[in-house]
């Protein structure tokens, strides 16, 4: 299937000026893009003493590795997040690819009788919601998402907007044509789905795949609402919003706190060693996310698959 | 078809099965602290059942809320009508606003379960705070949570860095007799003398308003960013303020310009750092720079014992606290801990014969606060409490759970301070219009309106970093125009109708 | 719009019902049951006897559009402003150089510099906005910010960066656009490599430059995509990005004429107030006119592309 796709692309391609600009303004961009983070490198290894001084800078007074020391004194509670971390995003990010192609396939089909209702029914999610408290409500009282690994996956296994993504992806990888040929072939809707469809698509499942293990990797928020008790099943992302959380607190209620909001802020981490945990936590994903790209990118260079 | 019916039918065996079981076991009541840095409780909370089993006939759980997650868990519990929750802190500053709540109906009146079962509750806190918490709630007139005996009274101290002062040639007596209008020449010298970079004063903003012109916080205003206020009678606390038993604007007062005036002075001359005057930086600012005691002049609402924290003694300075005024009571501080049963909550007798017991019973109060003796901590030669290092693991916020004066001392605060403790604050003298409350429910809008204005200018304004020429007069008329006058005449009605 | 004529029911239709059936089901419980939680918009929600939720929801009083009264507030107008315009210039912004972006790395010969920029790109969307307004704090903070100190060594009066309006929209258009554009060119580079190769092949054959490949083949290939996200953008042009204008800006009060947006305003009204029924009443007004925003904007799509519009 792609033993001659590579030849027009590489014939008929901008001249060395375009591609030099390319790569600048690519160059440049991306660039902008990753000194933030390397910012924060910077300062999980600067000094606190140089942080009191002159502020953050990426030129600190003195380097220290006092932050990474405290991150792992975390011990248990650190591993045993950032084990939840992984487990969440593994398992919520298969369940909820197979739910979007799942949901998005049948939207695709213009065959599709009930199209339209279930179109609707996903799409008016995307606007109006029952709010918090409701949500709340329902979730805990109704399916029982308390202090559970449920609790952190099931209201994030969906999303209306993937949905539109993915659907978008069959509309434009895949030819109409390749699904009457196979539904006259009398292939059933699921053989057609699972071994016609879904290699074409290929660079789509991968984006879908990436946008919801980083809403995964990300969420920090349904922690905070459904884990009251059971603090083991908290991911690294909550570990580090409730240390923020915390000292954000102390900051607002400290005129009515008086001495307890100083002796409180005692606790609280150093900015060194907030930053060193945004590094736990990007350091993995970043890792992953070569790997979802391979199908795009590999998807660009063989050209797409046409049956 | 068959297997989905062995199914049902096995489930249905395994939900009667666990229920019996727990019929034959106690009741579980739970309470969500706020504050809280616990991450091991199994030991606490088995000697905490062993202890209260007969004498509350229930099983506690807890929810350690931390500062940060507190609010909207309680929030949501309480909104939500989750029967998993039982008791859960609240007071007057916090997100589940102890007056609201028990107005819109989440709290427990508990005035028949105090005649009831709250004798030792009774005898054990002040008359007082019974009093702070008696308000008009959602079945009338009456106690909709137990107040925890803290530190009752509110005083705004300078934080005076006495090793500096003295370096310049001052002592504590001439700091004594300066007031804010005379730090430029202490400012200066230390200026001087520290180099450009340093900052001599170094204030919470809001907090240093009410230190220079006497306002005082009115309790139900917080919406707005207070900007309701009482003004204290800086001689005798007790007596009716300058303008009488008023409230006003406090940025239309004279007070206010002549304040903003000269704070703007020192901002300009370098003497206040910059990132005080920003929401999110401020106190972020303060903490880290008070930690290195690199400041001349601080604010601080003190509690007493403070001198003797930790956070204190580590400054590597000589530290003063200067009242500016005499303790006095208000209702915010009285209503500033305080725990309420949840009208969700299936067991509202056990809560409170727990609650009773919490803030009656040294034994039950020492073991929830400070852990369980031979783990948490030891008992020295003189009978003081000693830290030990499993504490870290276990280190509840002591005034949010109720009634601290049952603690045994700490080696740290030395023998007998329980004992001042409660002297110092059975001293402080009330306010005249102690006890009363803003209802703001008619004129939330107003509130809303205005709560968005105070937080343009209110924080930048008390810092110095606006010039009150040109912004004050904006501020004003932006206050106005979100409905201050109607506002004001609201709670200055209610304040008439309360104070009879 | 064309007739369709009604069409039998068939077992084809029943095994599509069976694949969306997890989706619809996940959309029931957790997304239209809670709508029900609407009403507390109009009402006065308090709790009852008993103390249950849906039965507080039940009892409370009526009180008509009271909850929607914050909108008298004199800051309306601006934060409603602030919310459009951002959201409009924005939408504009992302869309064309998240397209740019997206096919000039496309283009690239250089496969591993493609993947190189298009990972660095991404991660913008790891960090949160809490740690972004550290480096936006590490350039502006008064004391100890790069340009402010860059400014004193100049003997130059530092700018209150914190204090003064003028140079924010240009901070949170440059912060948006730093933390949007990656992701978003990502979504359309996976399009453009869903695109036909054969139909370039067709094209240089006739003869097409590159450029004109790009204008004639790429851009029509993503067109849907371009729809569906403008048409989403759109129906969210009530909703501001929280974080950015929370954080990034530090909450600073003086800058509020131009940082305040409806989210924000909400977020701290409601932690001033807790008025549930407030912040209930602002969500649906949200949802209300993002609703009509995607009706008219999908009619319009409509009619020029009847293929890409949304429903």
């Amino acid at each position: 299937m792609s033993k001659s796709r590579q030849t027009p692309a590489t014939l008929n391609s901008f001249g060395p000026g375009a591609q030099a600009l390319f790569h600048i303004v690519l160059g440049l961009f991306a660039l902008l893009c990753i000194v933030p983070f390397i910012f924060v490198i910077i300062i999980s290894f600067t000094s606190e003493d140089s942080i009191r001084q002159i502020g953050y800078s990426f030129m600190p007074l003195s380097w220290s590795t006092q932050a990474y020391k405290y991150v792992f004194q975390l011990g248990d509670a650190l591993w045993r997040s950032y084990f939840n971390s992984f487990l969440i995003t593994t398992v919520g990010t298969v369940l909820s690819v197979a739910i979007c192609i799942l949901y998005a396939y049948p939207l695709y089909r213009k065959d599709f009788k009930y199209r339209n209702f279930f179109n609707f029914l996903s799409f008016f999610t995307m606007i109006f919601g029952g709010g918090l408290v409701p949500t709340f409500v329902v979730c805990k009282t109704l399916l029982g998402l308390s202090d559970n690994y449920a609790a952190l996956i099931v209201p994030l296994l969906f999303s209306p907007f993937n949905v539109i993504v993915m659907r978008t992806f069959f509309q434009t990888t895949v030819p109409r044509e390749l699904i009457e040929a196979s539904t006259i072939d009398g292939a059933g809707e699921y053989r057609t789905l699972i071994q016609i469809v879904l290699p074409v698509v290929k660079p789509g499942i991968a984006t879908i795949a990436l946008l919801n293990a980083l809403a995964f990797w990300n969420e920090w928020f349904l922690s905070l609402l459904y884990i009251t008790k059971n603090m083991d099943v908290i991911p690294l992302q909550y570990l580090l919003m409730r240390m923020q959380r915390n000292a954000d607190f102390l900051a607002k209620n400290s005129a009515m706190l008086g001495a307890d909001a100083a002796a409180a802020a005692r606790n609280l981490p150093s900015q060194s060693l907030k930053m060193a945990l945004v590094v736990f936590i990007v350091v993995p994903i970043a890792c992953a996310y070569p790997f979802f790209q391979r199908y795009v990118v590999a998807g660009l260079t063989v050209g797409s698959v046409k049956g | 078809m068959k297997k989905l019916l062995a199914l049902v039918l096995s489930l249905a065996m395994l939900l009667t099965a666990s229920s019996f079981a727990l019929a034959e076991e106690l009741p579980t009541i739970t309470i969500m602290f706020h504050g809280s840095n616990v991450t091991d409780d199994s030991a606490v909370l088995e000697a905490v059942n062993a202890y209260i089993a007969d004498k509350v006939g229930a099983k506690l759980e807890v929810v350690w809320g931390t500062w940060g997650d507190f609010d909207d868990k309680a929030t949501n519990a309480l909104l939500s009508g989750d029967t998993g929750i039982d008791m859960v802190f609240t007071c007057s500053w916090s997100a589940d606003e102890y007056n609201t709540y028990a107005k819109n109906g989440y709290f427990v009146k508990l005035d028949d379960l105090i005649a009831e079962y709250g004798a030792d509750l009774v005898a054990a806190i002040p008359e007082s705070l019974m009093q702070a918490a008696t308000i008009e709630g959602a079945e009338g007139m009456g106690i909709y949570a137990v107040n925890g005996f803290k530190d009752t009274a509110t005083q705004n101290t300078w934080d005076v860095n006495v090793t500096l002062l003295n370096e310049l040639g001052y002592s504590l007596d001439d700091f004594k007799a300066m007031s804010f209008y005379d730090f430029g020449e202490l400012f200066a010298k230390a200026k001087e003398l520290k180099g450009d970079a340093f900052y001599p004063f170094l204030v919470e903003p809001m907090v240093l308003e009410r230190m220079v012109t006497g306002s005082i916080i009115v309790a139900g205003d917080s919406g707005s960013t207070n900007l309701l206020s009482l003004y204290l009678n800086q001689d005798d606390v007790s007596a009716e303020g300058p303008e009488g038993n008023v409230i006003l604007n406090k940025f239309a007062t004279e007070e206010y310009r002549k304040f903003v005036d000269k704070m703007h002075e020192y901002y300009e001359a370098g003497y206040v750092d910059p990132s005080l005057a920003v929401a999110e930086t401020s106190n972020d600012t303060r903490t880290n720079t008070q930690k290195t005691g690199e400041y001349l002049i601080g604010t601080q609402s003190y509690a007493f014992g403070y001198e003797y924290s930790a956070d204190v003694l580590d400054r590597g300075i000589e530290v003063a606290f200067v009242p500016c005024t005499d303790p006095y009571v208000d209702t915010t501080a009285s209503q500033g801990a305080m725990v309420a049963i949840s009208t969700a909550s299936e067991h509202p007798v056990e809560s409170f014969k727990f609650l009773n017991l919490l803030n009656s019973d040294p034994v039950l109060m020492t073991l929830l606060n400070y852990g369980v003796e031979g783990v948490h901590y030891t008992l020295n030669a003189d009978g003081l409490v000693e830290f030990t290092d499993e504490r870290a693991s276990y280190q509840p916020w002591t005034n949010g759970m109720g009634n601290v004066t049952l603690l045994p001392d700490t080696a740290a605060e030395g023998a007998g301070f329980r004992e001042s403790f409660k002297e110092y604050y059975a001293s402080a003298k009330a306010i005249p219009a102690l006890g009363y409350v803003f209802d703001n429910a008619e004129v939330a809008n107003e509130m809303a309106a205005l709560g968005t204005v105070a937080a343009q200018y209110a924080l930048a304004l008390d810092a110095g970093a606006l010039d009150p020429e040109t912004t004050l007069p904006d501020f004003l008329a932006a206050l106005d125009a979100a409905g201050m006058q109607t506002y004001l005449d609201a709670a200055n009605a209610q304040l008439t109708a309360y104070l009879g | 719009m064309h007739y369709k004529p009604r069409r039998r029911w068939s077992w084809k239709d029943f095994w599509l019902v069976t694949m969306a059936l997890p989706g619809a089901i996940w959309l029931l419980l957790i997304r239209y049951l809670p709508m029900l939680g609407v009403v507390i918009s109009f009402k006065d929600y308090k709790a009852q006897k008993p103390n249950t939720f849906w039965n507080n929801l039940i009892k409370s009083k009526w009180v008509g559009f009271k909850n929607f009264e914050f909108l008298k507030s004199p800051s309306t107008a601006t934060m409603i402003r602030n919310t459009l315009l951002y959201n409009a210039v924005w939408i504009v912004l992302v869309l064309v150089l998240a397209v740019t972006l997206a096919v000039m790395m496309s283009e690239l010969k250089n496969r591993f510099a493609a993947k190189a920029y298009q990972t660095m790109m991404f991660f913008p969307y790891f960090l949160s906005w809490v740690v972004a307004s550290y480096f936006v704090l590490a350039f502006l903070d008064p004391t100890s910010g790069m340009i402010p100190s860059i400014q004193k060594s100049l003997s130059l009066k530092p700018t209150q960066f914190y204090m003064t309006t003028t140079w924010w929209p240009l901070i949170l258009t440059i912060s948006n656009l730093w933390k949007n554009v990656g992701y978003s060119s990502v979504l359309y580079l996976a399009a453009i490599t869903g695109i036909d190769t054969t139909l370039y092949e067709a094209a240089a054959v006739d003869g097409a430059t590159k450029w004109q490949q790009v204008w004639h083949v790429t851009l029509p290939g993503i067109r849907p995509m371009i729809v569906i996200l403008l048409i989403m953008s759109v129906g969210k042009i009530f909703n501001a990005d929280f974080g950015l204008f929370y954080n990034v800006p530090q909450n600073s009060g003086p800058l509020y004429p131009v940082t305040q947006v409806i989210d924000t305003y909400v977020y701290n009204t409601y932690a001033n107030t807790h008025n549930l029924g407030m912040s209930a009443a602002a969500g649906l007004l949200q949802s209300v006119v993002g609703c009509v925003c995607i009706v008219i904007t999908n009619g319009i799509v409509r009619k020029i592309d009847a293929d890409s519009s949304l429903f």
